[in-house]
């Protein structure tokens, strides 16, 4: 599996090169957030806020609506937890093109609870004129750039950095609206987002290798939800539907798609795998998705719980997942 | 600090303002008392503030409210949404029959200024605080540009009271925006009594000043005095001004000057009748 660092610094210099209308907002985590290369390739299109995101919020309104596109950049949680209001009344009311680029969300840092976006899409989405994106691998994070920049309104998106696996190919963009159609099935649909797709990419292949038919979908665009493949998918299958996602299942992707089941009279089982209502703490990625249960393993379980087969898969016959390391030059800092 | 001491703009001019003034608080009223709700007193207050910029200082083109190099007005103060309708529908940017659906169904007049629903509002407001950080927004925005426009945003005294207009206050300085200028309300009196017992915001002019902004205390009740803190900000460079407006809540209508229950209710009818008396008077 191809792995690569810190895509999206040099991707938003080489993007942004013929669009002097992008600028790129940053609250103290320039390097954190890889817009370093963005300030000192164009100093005239960067501007630093300082530890001040209320202020930064209001601020990118008033720039879109003089005309131009501010890509904000920094944490997830000082996004919607720290500015909810500014983002609401400066963005998203007067529906303004703002990008919002949120890191580090769910395990994905070590840094405990008060950096870890755990329902962030939960708070977001219920934002009116909102869309809001995930990247899942490299491919992702090279093209959210289109997608979020055709949306003539406020787009929020889940933000991944450091060392990320390439697992689409690189000629296959994401497409706003589009979920990827990863393995094609009629026992179970799964429905994975973000960091999750990765674990459930490894997991779908053992549980092929049973014998079990599978419809396994990436979600990245998870408002507006109206992609009608995935619609589809939603009652075509034998025995029902998982949701796999880097966050509470309390408004994100499993919420969303228990709405759209109830509101289509699809009858079929619907099951949950995420954050179970709960604060995480610090610990490696790989430790917290396996503790809080969103990691291959409890995929497989899942499916053995619903089919009620068992499969005997061990963690020897998954495929290796990819280890990012915590501390090394990939990442700013140690969050 | 500077204080403004000499008069500008000829005493004809400034009794016509003073009139167009006038004729505004009486608008503003009898919409109210037709609405039924709404906010009286920082309506008044910032009267003759709002009047000397879109009567005699702002460029603007009320047949064309998204000319580009027009004077950018943001109401951060959102409840004063009926005193910017008035003076919208005064300038004519739209009917001045309009005013009479303040609040109604379907209105584009809402409590609190909709930019989506009546274009020729600047920005949306109403959530106290935003409006200095947006309008630092738009005047970077022109500084990028080398546009020739100049924003202005007025505040309630009250809002300064959020964390929000310091960050924005450190920021307009941090970038030198010397096409901003910032006008406090200073009326002294917010919803749950005065600013100064509620959360005193004093000492106000050296907070600014500590800030990184030119301060200019005024009359806020003086359109010649307005106008002259307006160009002196206008002269400053590399630097943002504030104008700490010193005015009168209720201002115009003796049963409602200074009295801190006029905040967020409309006249009744009898009251909407003596003040009609005094001001026509």
């Amino acid at each position: 599996m191809e792995i690569l660092s810190k895509l999206h610094a040099k991707n938003l210099v080489q993007w942004a090169k013929d669009k002097p209308d992008v600028l790129v907002l940053s609250a103290d985590l320039t390097s954190s957030t890889e817009i370093d290369l963005f300030r000192n390739t164009y100093p005239d299109r960067f501007i630093s806020f300082g530890v001040a995101e209320q202020n930064m919020m209001s601020f990118a309104g008033g720039l879109a609506r003089e005309g131009f596109f501010p890509f904000v950049h920094t944490f997830a949680v000082f996004i919607y937890r720290r500015a909810y209001d500014q983002i609401a009344m400066s963005i998203s009311y007067p529906n303004l093109p703002v990008r919002m680029f949120g890191f580090l969300p769910g395990v994905t840092t070590p840094g405990g609870a008060t950096h870890q976006a755990i329902e962030d899409i939960s708070i977001i989405r219920s934002l009116p004129n909102m869309t809001i994106l995930e990247c899942g691998d490299a491919t992702d994070v090279e093209t959210v750039l289109d997608c979020a920049h055709a949306v003539n309104g406020p787009v929020y998106i889940r933000m991944l950095r450091g060392e990320i696996p390439r697992l689409f190919d690189k000629s296959e963009p994401m497409i706003l609206r589009k979920s990827r159609q990863l393995s094609r099935g009629n026992d179970i649909t799964i429905l994975s987002s973000g960091i999750c797709t990765e674990e459930a990419i490894r997991a779908v292949e053992a549980l092929k290798k049973q014998g079990i038919s599978i419809t396994h979908l990436h979600i990245s665009t998870l408002k507006p939800f109206n992609d009608s493949a995935v619609l589809e998918a939603l009652s075509a299958n034998k025995y029902g539907v998982i949701t796999m996602e880097n966050h509470t299942i309390i408004g994100g992707l499993g919420s969303i798609v228990a709405e759209k089941m109830a509101e289509q009279g699809t009858s079929n089982k619907l099951f949950r795998i995420g954050i179970k209502d709960t604060y995480l703490h610090g610990a490696s990625r790989e430790y917290l998705m396996k503790e809080y249960g969103i990691d291959a393993t409890v995929l497989i379980r899942t499916v053995e719980d619903i089919t009620d087969f068992r499969f005997n898969i061990t963690e020897g016959d998954l495929k290796k997942v990819h280890i990012a390391p915590m501390h090394s030059d990939a990442k700013a800092e140690a969050l | 600090m500077e204080t403004v001491k000499e008069m500008e703009g000829s005493k004809t001019d400034i009794n016509e303002l003073n009139d167009t003034a006038r004729r505004i608080r009486i608008n503003l009223l009898k919409m109210l008392t037709n609405a039924g709700s709404g906010h009286t007193g920082g309506s008044l207050s910032a009267a003759d503030i709002v009047t000397a910029l879109y009567f005699a200082k702002m460029k603007h083109d009320p047949k064309n409210p998204k000319w580009a190099d027009r004077d950018r007005f943001i109401l951060s103060k959102g409840h004063a949404a009926p005193l910017l309708y008035t003076v919208l529908a005064e300038c004519g940017y739209f009917d001045k029959s309009e005013l009479m659906t303040l609040r109604r169904l379907s209105s584009r007049l809402q409590g609190h200024p909709d930019c989506k629903a009546l274009p020729c509002v600047e920005i949306s407001t109403g959530s106290l605080g935003q409006g200095l950080s947006i309008a630092n927004g738009v005047a970077l925005s022109g500084k990028i540009d080398n546009a020739s426009f100049r924003v202005y945003v007025l505040l309630g005294d009250g809002e300064t009271q959020e964390g929000q207009v310091w960050e924005a206050a450190m920021t307009a300085a941090h970038y030198k925006l010397d096409n901003l200028c910032a006008i406090i309300d200073r009326n002294r009196l917010q919803i749950d009594g005065a600013v100064e017992e509620v959360m005193s915001i004093e000492p106000v002019v050296d907070k600014w000043e500590a800030f990184g902004w030119n301060v200019i205390e005024t009359d806020g009740h003086d359109i010649a005095k307005i106008l002259s803190a307006l160009n002196e900000a206008e002269k400053v460079k590399a630097k943002p001004t504030m104008i700490i407006a010193h005015t009168i809540k209720g201002k115009g209508v003796s049963i409602f000057e200074g009295k801190v229950e006029y905040h967020g209710i409309a006249p009744t009818k009898e009251e909407l009748e003596i003040a009609l008396k005094e001001l026509e008077a």
